[in-house]
């Protein structure tokens, strides 16, 4: 795995309260996962498949990296 | 919790009522006189802990829901279930394989014939449990 921890971070909670507050409930209803994985994803205890993550972005219309922002932490 | 949190608990509480209600029968009644008879008594056991599953998984859901006020569903498997299912069953087999070949080993060094039924479902029974319990863990920590 090299040096340093991977570090997925993500931005939904802004991008769902963007979005008119929506809720876990209506996410995972649109992405196609369960209320807990968004839960976990949000919470960064879950990293998703690029396919889920696409989704999640795609939900909210903008860009992968705008959702998820990876970087390495020493 | 969702459904498949409350059949892991189910899962380890049905492991350890139904490995007790044997261990006591063999102390209270003693060991089966033969094989036959011994295996026959753990499959009974086996059909007992899938009933016991059956049963406490829906009394579980019905609790749960009354204590939340809202309905406990089941919902579709998705990634993270099936990656959470898949490393559990890893810790499962591991437990399995583990315990089997140490009963074989027990039994070449002299396991009585009746006994060996027992043994291979406390193993059957501990390998579930930890199926169960690595499930328990994974869903509260990923």
């Amino acid at each position: 795995m090299g040096k340093g921890q991977p570090n997925i971070s993500n931005t939904i909670r802004s991008l769902r309260f963007h979005a008119g507050e929506m809720t876990q409930a209506q996410l995972a209803e649109k992405v196609g996962v369960t209320r807990q994985t968004i839960v976990a994803i949000e919470q960064g205890r879950y990293s998703p498949s690029l396919e889920v993550a696409f989704r999640i972005a795609r939900a909210f219309g903008v860009p992968l990296e705008q959702a998820f922002q990876y970087g390495e932490t020493e | 919790m969702s459904t498949k949190e409350i059949s892991a608990f189910v899962m380890v509480l049905s492991a350890v009522v139904i490995s007790g209600w044997v261990a006591w029968d063999a102390m209270g009644n003693g060991v089966a006189a033969t094989a036959a008879e011994a295996a026959g008594k753990m499959v009974w056991a086996i059909g007992y802990s899938i009933v016991f599953n059956i049963v406490a998984v829906i009394v579980g859901v019905i609790v749960v829901s009354v204590a939340r006020r809202e309905e406990v569903k089941d919902e579709r498997a998705d990634e993270r279930d099936r990656l959470i299912n898949a490393k559990s069953m890893m810790a499962g087999y591991f437990v399995l394989s583990i315990g089997v070949l140490l009963v074989l080993i027990w039994q070449a060094f002299g396991l009585a014939a009746n006994h060996a039924p027992y043994a291979l479902f406390g193993i059957s029974m501990l390998a579930g449990g930890a199926f169960a319990v690595s499930q328990i863990v994974q869903y509260r920590l990923s």
